[in-house]
């Protein structure tokens, strides 16, 4: 197994709690993903050496950069990590160049690495700008070059493409992946937004209040949450509250308001879990014509709301007969193909591989 | 001697005053105003409450401590004059330091809140890439610079019009430590109006300067 570039173990008091995260990282993108105030960037923080933490210890490769006990505290100058903050935080009275060239010690070739940063981000021509003359992407791209201007083992990225338009963070967002692959990069990437932490992410660690809810491979994560939490913050629509549990063979078969639903996949938590959920995605959940029988797994239920976002259609079903009311998300394109718009009445599938339970 | 003469030696007192007393200021000024901004709530209250004692002190009773502290009945005094000859009590020099511990509050005051408005952002980022000296002279000096003159021009205005203070450290000799604010002062005392008259304007005269200088300065601050 490869030794961790990163391993960080960070307490500390905060206003409204306590933050307590452990935190490993290796020649990966590792997303910290939750909602605003969870926090993600005060561990970034902790690790850049901007904010000391009440506990815990820091190590970046062999070096140990902070351990409470041992009253190691390194300056933040002086840690192998790169931070790049919300806002870009240009300096605004330096040039492109000498923004990327300040963090650089100084030697006889400090000048043909600044070209070749200038290069690799495609700024070329345009080292002699001030930020203010640069576009918000340029911008980011310039303090992208001045954190890896300093070399070091991890980038810590927080939001940085929190302020720019979809347009520019598609396309951003591709150059991070692209030099990520290139140099080898360790990033851990801030973000709140979930569809940015689903395309970047290697590994996502899900934070909530202050804790590390579930750390793991990004599939893993987003397919098998570890409680109704995570499924909450990873926008699992569909969260089911089960009960009558019955185990075997690795699939639960649950009890959700009348009607029996196999569980294809169980969370640890769930075998000595008080109160179980079962939960789908809304993309998840196939329609199916109305037939007669009622079948394992199956809900029937009639629009009841429905909201069109131009590519996807989110439809919310109420039971018509026994069962839970369900979210479902379907293409524009077989929502028109089934004629949803004229047809209000389904059955609906919730396929056993798909359906996930977890501790409640 | 011509009144003249005595007043344009009053003017020149008056500037080598304020030369001397704003570059007092400069230096300890720009240090005090940095660790007030940069320091924790408790410290920067601490630091702010002396650095701004000399505000609400009369100037008369800073000029009394100077002399107790420049004069022969101290040791620090004793040791000024016996051991580096220094004489700054009846001097024009000690004139000064008198006018930059008045001064002190205002170009304080000016310059840390040209070092608040920083973004917090940017000193952070600096600190994770460099020295806090190259930090201070290469982001907070260059970003606080308008503030910086700001204060210094205030500083400047505020030890040419000083009076209290000099005068009792420094006296009244003209041509030697009489400045203009005292000069007026013993025009009034003699009744010679045409000359309080005309230093009065000249202090005016000046003073609109300094604040035409003041919003030109901040002018600059606000379009960056």
């Amino acid at each position: 197994m490869e030794r961790h570039v990163l391993r960080a173990r960070v307490g500390k008091r905060l206003g409204e709690f306590e933050l307590d995260v452990d935190l490993a990282a290796r020649n990966e993108l590792l997303v910290l993903f939750g909602p605003s105030g969870s926090g993600k960037s005060i561990t970034l923080r902790a690790v850049a050496g901007l904010v000391t933490p009440d506990a815990g210890r820091i190590a970046i490769g062999e070096t140990v950069v902070f351990d409470h006990d041992r009253g190691v505290r390194a300056p933040a100058r002086e840690r192998p990590v790169a931070w790049v903050p919300q806002g870009y935080s240009l300096f605004p009275h330096m040039t492109a160049r000498q923004n990327i060239g300040f963090g650089m010690p100084r030697r006889m070739d400090a000048g043909d690495r600044i070209d070749m940063l200038l290069a690799l981000l495609g700024l070329d021509g345009l080292g002699g700008r001030y930020p203010r003359t640069l576009s918000g992407g340029q911008q980011q791209r310039v303090a992208l070059a001045r954190a890896l201007a300093r070399n070091a083992d991890v980038l810590l990225l927080d939001e940085p493409f929190s302020a720019l338009d979809e347009a520019l963070r598609a396309g951003l967002r591709d150059e991070l992946l692209r030099l990520r692959r290139e140099l080898g990069l360790t990033i851990v990437f801030v973000t709140h937004d979930l569809r940015e932490a689903h395309l970047l992410a290697d590994r996502l660690a899900v934070l909530d209040e202050g804790r590390i809810l579930q750390i793991g491979e990004r599939d893993d994560v987003f397919r098998r949450p570890a409680s109704r939490r995570v499924a909450e913050l990873t926008g699992v629509q569909n969260l089911l509250a089960a009960s009558q549990v019955d185990y075997s063979d690795g699939r639960a078969t649950v009890d959700a308001d009348g009607v029996r639903l196999v569980c294809g996949s169980i969370a640890p938590g769930a075998y000595e879990a008080a109160r179980v959920v079962a939960g789908i995605r809304a993309e998840r959940v196939n329609l199916r014509r109305i037939q007669d029988g009622a079948e394992e797994n199956h809900v029937r239920g009639w629009i009841t709301g429905e909201w069109a976002y131009g590519n996807t259609h989110t439809l919310r079903f109420a039971p018509t007969g026994p069962g839970p009311e369900l979210m479902v998300e379907i293409a524009s394109r077989p929502y028109e193909v089934l004629h949803v718009a004229e047809q209000r009445e389904w059955l609906l599938e919730l396929p056993p591989e798909d359906l996930h339970l977890m501790p409640a | 001697m011509s009144p003249g003469a005595v007043d344009v030696d009053a003017l020149r007192v008056s500037a080598q005053v304020m030369v001397l007393a704003t570059l007092l200021c400069l230096v300890p000024g720009t240090a005090l105003a940095w660790a007030i901004a940069r320091s924790g709530k408790n410290t920067a209250a601490l630091l702010s409450s002396l650095a701004l004692l000399p505000l609400v002190l009369p100037p008369s009773a800073v000029g009394y401590y100077l002399l107790y502290a420049f004069g022969r009945q101290s040791a620090f005094g004793n040791f000024l004059i016996d051991d580096l000859g220094l004489r700054l009590v009846f001097t024009w020099p000690g004139a000064a330091i008198a006018a930059a511990v008045v001064s002190l509050p205002l170009f304080v005051r000016t310059a840390q809140a040209g070092f608040e408005q920083i973004d917090p952002e940017l000193l952070a980022v600096a600190s994770t890439m460099a020295s806090p000296v190259r930090s201070f002279f290469a982001v907070a000096l260059p970003l606080a610079w308008p503030a910086l003159a700001a204060a210094t021009l205030i500083a400047a205005a505020r030890s040419l019009g000083e009076f209290g203070a000099t005068v009792i450290i420094a006296g009244s000799v003209p041509g030697e430590t009489q400045t203009v604010p005292a000069a007026i002062y013993d025009a009034v005392q003699a009744g010679d109006r045409p000359r309080a008259n005309a230093l009065a304007f000249v202090s005016m005269v000046l003073g609109l300067i300094f604040l035409a200088a003041l919003s030109l300065v901040l002018q600059r601050q606000r379009h960056r």
